[in-house]
């Protein structure tokens, strides 16, 4: 531990010398007796001052967290040499605080005493932290010294984007090959009654139809819709970031990501992730819960990266990107490049949906005339944008604060039931 | 006679003054968290009970172990009040025990200061080796202090 001198030894010091040389100077030895206190306390304080041998760790119980969500953890503390006061200060990563009450603590510890304090952690915001930097600070009895050091044993902890709720969600219009919850276009074995056709050989027996059957004198079977499962690809855009009062569209952005994402996986569907923005990463379309960690652990390394090097979806794998996948992106709708992207991909016939998240409330309108005005120009660019991917026949779902994501869906599955998809 | 009285009258409204100079540094020292201010503070109390003496000029000034035991209180307080700042989960029991010591210390001082005061009644001797023996004695004090207080482990 590392010695260093207290403010009041400090102090106590200047006065000393003062009081002593005023005694010198002014022939008065009650500036002396005046003086005698704080020499007193200098003397026992550093006489009494050996270094503490203390040993601390914080150890953190879980590492894998959903946002907003208590961490409980413990601080150890071992002492080999009496400590009058040991203060324990949690230095936590910008985004980690102490569930209640302060981040530091004060024990006095025997010598050979061991002492645990368990402490409730929290993370504010999704993301990856390292949580386990400890601060010590030992004083002695009269506080003339201090001997600090800091432990920098950390655990790694992951906290998870807290999803949002969502009841139905955007429905692919074309399925794979496998066996999901989707109802196909196609006809096949399954649940959903699709039609009836005239019995062929080969036919099972319990497709027939007899009441069918009955009316039209010839045997007459059922055809249904198969369950299959679909590929959906997350496009998030981390172009670019709108933040205030410790909200960002990027934040939201990854909120619903996840919420998509754990949907998806829930019906056995393929889900794909591809961040797009000053870093590429993608994420191949896979199915089950592993996809989903993966996925999630995929997210928490987004942020905005400012780049001015332009790549298009060409340096995509075409792998990520199935034929027949639904293609969503999520986006503050802020980066003229991520439009031109979508644009791209509509033109290789991609099935592609939007969902926008708001920035309006985090953007004040201003105070001056031209600011004003610059607001105005920026909402109307932001309708320009919009109106493009409209044009392009891509439905585009308004995510903002005073919006459910279930009803922001909505408009864009009103619209996806009665847009034909086109060839352009 | 007369010039005694002058003294006197000027001294007050120095001392006054001083205490009051005295007193804001030390509110100032609270609510800014600056500690350098608890020491200017201890200082302009210590000028204010030396320009007492030099009006009043008392053989020996038996309440000086007194101004000295409540000069310690004050920065013991205002030291601990600057630490309290911080937000820190204490122990039961821990302002107690700190106060108790704080005390201790207090009656320490006032038996220390008494004692010295004793001796200096005693032993009155002037004289420029004297001078020149206290000079010594205090720069070799303090240099004793500031170095064991800056040695680092």
């Amino acid at each position: 531990m590392t010695r260093a001198a207290s403010p009041r030894l400090e102090g106590y010091v200047i006065v000393l010398a003062v009081a002593l040389v005023a005694a010198l100077v002014l022939r008065r030895p009650e500036l002396a007796v005046v003086a005698a206190p704080f020499a007193l306390s200098l003397a026992l304080g550093l006489r009494a001052a050996g270094a503490p041998a203390v040993a601390a760790a914080l150890a953190v119980d879980a590492e894998r967290v959903v946002e907003r969500d208590e961490i409980p953890a413990t601080i150890e503390v071992r002492a080999a040499t009496r400590v009058e006061r040991l203060e324990l200060l949690l230095a936590l990563p910008e985004g980690v605080e102490v569930a209640s009450g302060p981040g530091a603590f004060a024990v006095r510890l025997a010598a050979g005493e061991e002492r645990s304090i368990p402490v409730a952690l929290r993370c504010s915001r999704w993301g990856i932290y390292d949580v386990g930097e400890l601060r010590l600070r030992a004083r002695d009895a009269l506080r003339i010294v201090t001997w600090e050091r800091t432990v920098a044993d950390t655990t790694r902890v992951s906290a998870y984007p807290r999803t949002e709720s969502l009841r139905r969600i955007l429905a692919p219009r074309e399925t794979q090959v496998f066996t999901g919850s989707e109802v196909a276009r196609t006809k096949g074995d399954g649940i959903e009654y699709a039609d009836l056709r005239e019995y062929v050989p080969g036919d099972r027996l319990r497709s027939i139809n007899w009441r069918a059957t009955a009316r039209r004198g010839g045997l007459v079977v059922n055809e249904q819709h198969p369950e299959r499962n679909t590929d959906v690809v997350l496009f998030v855009d981390s172009f670019s970031d709108v933040q205030h009062a410790g909200r960002s569209t990027l934040d939201d952005a990854v909120r619903a990501t996840a919420t998509l994402a754990a949907r998806y996986l829930e019906r056995r569907d393929r889900v794909g992730l591809v961040t797009f923005g000053g870093i590429l990463r993608w994420l191949q379309p896979a199915m089950g819960t592993s996809q989903r960690f993966r996925l999630v652990e995929a997210l928490l390394e987004t942020g905005v990266e400012p780049t001015y090097m332009w790549r298009d979806v060409n340096v995509i794998p075409a792998r990520i990107l199935p034929p027949k996948a639904l293609i969503v992106g999520i986006t503050p709708l802020l980066d003229r490049r991520f439009v031109a992207t979508m644009a791209d991909l509509r033109g290789r016939g991609f099935d592609l949906a939007v969902v926008e998240v708001d920035p309006i409330s985090y953007v004040e309108a201003g105070r001056t005339e031209l600011e004003r005005l610059a607001y105005r120009l920026w909402l109307l660019d932001r309708g320009v944008l919009r109106g493009r991917l409209a044009r392009l026949g891509i439905a585009v779902a308004r995510w903002g604060h005073d919006t459910e994501l279930d009803a922001a869906l909505e408009g864009v599955r009103t619209y996806r039931r009665r847009a034909r998809l086109a060839r352009v | 006679m007369l010039a005694l009285a002058d003294a006197g009258e000027v001294a007050l409204p120095v001392g006054a003054r001083l205490v009051a100079l005295a007193l804001l540094a030390l509110v100032g020292a609270i609510v800014l968290g600056w500690s350098s201010l608890v020491s200017v503070s201890l200082l302009l109390l210590g000028a204010a009970y030396a320009t007492h003496l030099a009006a009043d000029d008392p053989a020996l000034d038996v309440r000086a172990p007194l101004v000295a035991a409540g000069l310690l209180v004050t920065a013991e307080l205002a030291y601990w009040s600057l630490e309290e700042r911080e937000e820190i989960r204490a122990e039961r029991g821990e302002s107690l025990r700190h106060l108790g010591v704080v005390t201790l210390l207090a009656l320490g001082g006032l038996v220390a200061g008494s004692a010295l005061l004793a001796v200096a009644d005693l032993a009155r001797a002037d004289g420029l080796a004297i001078d020149l023996l206290g000079a010594a004695a205090a720069a070799g004090a303090l240099l004793v202090v500031v170095l064991y207080a800056r040695r680092t482990d």
